[in-house]
């Protein structure tokens, strides 16, 4: 764990030298960069508030890959899950109108079904069909993201508004606020809590993961790779519906255009950066939160573009992953140079 | 002699972390010598070969060559230098005929740098009779048996010229009949003034074919001795540092009820071969059977059929008289133990850890592994269920909380063996047990199923080693192209009908039992 731990730092603190390379070489001065770049995401209460809160879709969708990942399917559907999962909360918000603390969980609820719905079909198409997930969820995503424009468009549709919009849904679906703290945060980190119980406390986590690292050999020890399949697919899906209920409950209040922006394919790279690892989902989850927050004031302040920082992301992921195994390598290399210099002696 | 023709000196080798391989060995091998490298697996002979072969670099330490310091950085330097590895693993192209085999990357250019193919021809059947090997040069290597496919790769290296093969392992792949072939022809080679190399564990054959033995323990060289002053017992001692308990096979009890019943069993592949052909099988409580049979005859759908990975054809599956014929896996894993040939693809997921790999199975049968009905594990019971393998049967590990792949081999098999006996079977199907591990291993698997079988077991034992098959099984069947074609008791049986049966399906004309 420490030496994961170092790795991973190690990698960051690499990739933001290779970044600060590149603005050097754009003419930018790095250090005033990176300085309003995180005062402008960790540095006070507010920044620090709107980090977190933008950080809850990328690790929930970014859960969702790692334990579809770790698990054995290739659920990539995030994008398209998360969209179905605001549009059923949105519906409930539109239509139902209880007290706070049962319209609140029931929205939630509303979402996962959403999400577990939209993955499920992928599933049903793999068990009828025998369709790959890696091909149907992706096509699921085209799918889901024109159903719900269309539903937003049409049906839907708010008459006061210019663009294609839901009328906001009951108060009583709005998530609390605390000062500048939004309350998606503990919803998120409940899911992430169950989720890790799950994962690492429960005898179907402990085929999930064993299926994953080798699907043959649990097959062999009695493992129902067919109903944990399905199960992995209806939870994964689930977590990107929460998170875009989320989205719906925390933020506009409304299902809008673009409502799902990069959140499920970023939440996707962040599973790929954290080696599907659920703790490591969450840490580059806020991390990325953290650029992608900071960007803002990067862009007020400095002459850098916010689209920098989407290079910067890039890096991070490719000095990361290529760098993940490698620092071990260097490690054992240079300890088994020095014993031989000590035989040798 | 002063210079010594080949020599390596304190050779030192590292795998990285700390895993010394080998640890200064100092070897001089004599032109138109056999000089045989022997070891457990692991005390580092196809290292200290490779080493020579300029596929792994050493960490210190030097050849020399004639007296020449050479250093080879890889296996195309140590072939120019005189220097060939014929490798465990045959590595030739199937559909290209033997001789485009042998030529290939070395061929005779004609004009505009065409292949010269009469030229190529010409000189590969020149090399075929200089050393008198019974070879088709215009045979496709995908359509000639193994024995011939490891002729091949020796002249692949004749025709290099090299002074020095190497062979690893050479008569693994080979069945009885075909070994003192390939013992006469390397004499030949030795005859024409070739340096041989070989590394095998198996000391009768060391003793019958070399000239001299170096003796590899942990990385470490014990020995090098004249061949014609030492013996088996002598080599085993230095080998593994102590005798080798070799106690008579106990006398088998009679056997009971019938425990695996298998009728008329047949199974098709996807691509519509008969891969299995109405086998009909039983074995008893407290009885051994072994399945002889090469590689490849239909060892592996059998497993497959058994283990419920694949549905047969027709015929039926019992066990102790439960009908298991078309059994979801978790149902057979309550009545059969299985323990694969490959630890890796079948037998565990070598990055998890020692005990979630222990736990496998035990995990949906034995209810004091969960809580919860059965939805929440019981990770303090996992983790002395772990312990207790740990104990029961010899494992040395740090923690039964690192990862599985960081055990040796040997240990690895414990796990799996213990977690596949403490689930309490009737019956088992051990698949090549002792595949890969070495003899003090191997002894210790082979004492567990002896006492499995006092334990009135059924055990079904696949086996390509056949002294291991004649050690242990009270009868042997053989596998011949999907059927059983023999069921001979052991007792009785000799290991060249056998090997007749298993290479032709019938038993050889001139064999001692034909008539």
């Amino acid at each position: 764990m420490g030496r994961k731990l170092i790795s991973a730092l190690l990698g960051v603190l690499i990739a933001l030298a290779l970044g600060a390379l590149i603005m050097l070489l754009q003419g930018y001065n790095p250090l005033s960069t990176y300085a309003a770049l995180f005062s402008f995401s960790l540095l006070g209460w507010s920044p620090l508030a709107t980090t977190l809160r933008n950080a809850v879709p990328l690790i929930l969708t970014g859960l969702s890959a790692s334990v579809a990942f770790a698990s054995g399917p290739v659920n990539l559907g995030q994008p398209g899950q998360l969209l179905m999962g605001a549009l059923f909360a949105t519906l409930g918000g539109l239509s139902l109108d209880l007290p706070p603390l049962v319209m609140i969980p029931v929205l939630l609820l509303l979402a996962m079904l959403g999400g577990a719905f939209w993955s499920g079909l992928a599933a049903l198409a793999r068990h009828w069909f025998n369709m790959d997930e890696f091909i149907t969820t992706l096509m699921l995503n085209m799918i889901a993201d024109y159903f719900t424009y269309w539903a937003i468009s049409y049906p839907l549709y708010d008459a006061e508004a210019f663009s294609p919009m839901t009328p906001q849904i009951h108060r009583a679906g709005w998530l609390p606020e605390f000062g500048d703290f939004n309350s998606n945060v503990l919803v998120m980190l409940a899911a992430f809590g169950a989720l890790w119980f799950l994962f690492n406390r429960l005898t179907a986590g402990y085929e999930w993961r064993l299926t994953g690292q080798n699907g043959l050999f649990a097959r062999l020890g009695g493992v129902n790779i067919e109903r944990n399949y399905l199960a992995v697919m209806l939870v994964t899906g689930a977590l990107a519906g929460l998170a875009g209920g989320l989205v719906v409950m925390a933020g506009p209040h409304r299902f809008l255009k673009g409502l799902g922006a990069n959140y499920a394919w970023d939440g996707v790279m962040i599973a790929v950066v954290a080696n599907n690892g659920l703790v490591g989902t969450l840490l580059y989850g806020l991390f990325f939160s953290s650029l992608q927050t900071g960007a803002l004031g990067m862009e007020l302040i400095t002459a850098v573009p916010g689209e920098f920082i989407q290079v910067l992301q890039a890096v991070i992921v490719l000095v990361v992953v290529a760098g993940r195994g490698r620092l071990d390598w260097l490690l054992e290399r240079s300890l088994a140079r020095q014993k031989a210099r000590e035989r040798a002696a | 002699m002063s210079v010594p023709f080949l020599a390596m000196q304190e050779i030192l080798k590292i795998f990285p972390p700390a895993v010394v391989a080998l640890d200064r060995v100092s070897v001089e091998f004599r032109p138109g010598e056999i000089h045989a490298v022997v070891g457990e697996n692991g005390a580092g002979k196809s290292t200290l070969m490779k080493v020579l072969y300029g596929l792994e670099a050493a960490n210190s330490g030097q050849i020399q060559l004639r007296g020449q310091a050479v250093q080879f950085h890889s296996p195309g330097q140590a072939i120019a230098a005189g220097i060939g590895m014929v490798h465990q693993e045959i590595l030739l192209v199937q559909e290209y005929r033997v001789w485009e085999n042998i030529v290939l990357g070395l061929e005779p250019a004609g004009w505009f740098g065409r292949l010269d193919e009469r030229q190529a021809l010409r000189s590969v059947q020149q090399k075929i009779d200089e050393f008198h090997f019974n070879l088709d040069p215009l045979a496709r290597v995908g359509e000639i048996s193994v024995a011939a496919r490891q002729k091949v790769e020796i002249l692949k290296l004749l025709y290099r010229n090299v002074a020095v093969l190497i062979l690893d392992e050479p008569t693994a792949v080979l069945t009885p009949q075909e070994i003192p072939q390939l013992f006469a022809e390397l004499r030949r080679l030795r005859a024409g003034g070739k340096t041989i190399l070989f590394i095998s564990h198996h000391l009768e054959e060391v003793l019958e074919l070399s000239d001299r033995i170096t003796v590899l323990r942990k990385g470490r060289q014990v020995a090098t001795l004249e061949t014609s002053a030492t013996n088996q017992a002598e080599l085993s001692r230095l080998m593994i540092g102590r005798e080798l308990a070799r106690p008579p096979r106990p006398a088998a009890a009679p056997p009971g009820q019938p425990v695996l019943e298998v009728e008329g069993l047949s199974y098709r592949d996807g691509a519509g071969r008969l891969r299995l052909q109405d086998l009909s099988l039983q074995v008893r409580a407290g009885e051994i059977v072994g399945v002889a049979g090469v590689e490849g005859n239909g060892q592996f759908e059998l497993v497959n059929v058994l283990m419920g990975l694949n549905p047969p054809e027709s015929g039926r599956l019992l066990v102790q008289g439960h009908d298991l014929t078309r059994a979801e896996i978790l149902e057979r894993r309550r009545r059969i133990a299985f323990v694969s040939q490959d630890r890796g693809r079948l037998g565990a997921a070598v990055r998890a850890t020692i005990t979630e790999n222990a736990l496998m199975t035990h995990h949906r049968l034995n209810p004091r592994f969960t809580r919860w009905r059965g939805w929440r594990l019981e990770a303090r019971a996992a983790l002395q269920f772990a312990r207790r393998i740990e104990t029961q049967f010899g494992v040395s590990m740090a923690s039964p909380e690192q990862p599985f792949q960081s055990l040796s081999g040997g240990n690895q098999q414990k796990v799996i063996l213990g977690r596949e006996l403490l689930l309490e079977t009737p019956f088992l199907l051990l698949d090549q047990p002792t595949r890969g591990l070495d003899v003090g291993s191997m002894e210790y698997v082979h004492e567990l199923i002896l006492t499995l079988r006092a334990e009135q077991r059924a055990i079904l034992l696949i086996s390509a080693d056949l002294e291991e098959l004649f050690r242990l099984s009270d009868r042997i069947v053989v596998l011949h192209r999907g059927r059983l074609v023999a069921d001979l008791p052991a007792v009785s049986a000799s290991l060249e009908q056998v090997g007749a049966l298993m290479l032709e399906g019938k038993e050889h004309p001139d064999g001692p039992q034909a008539d």
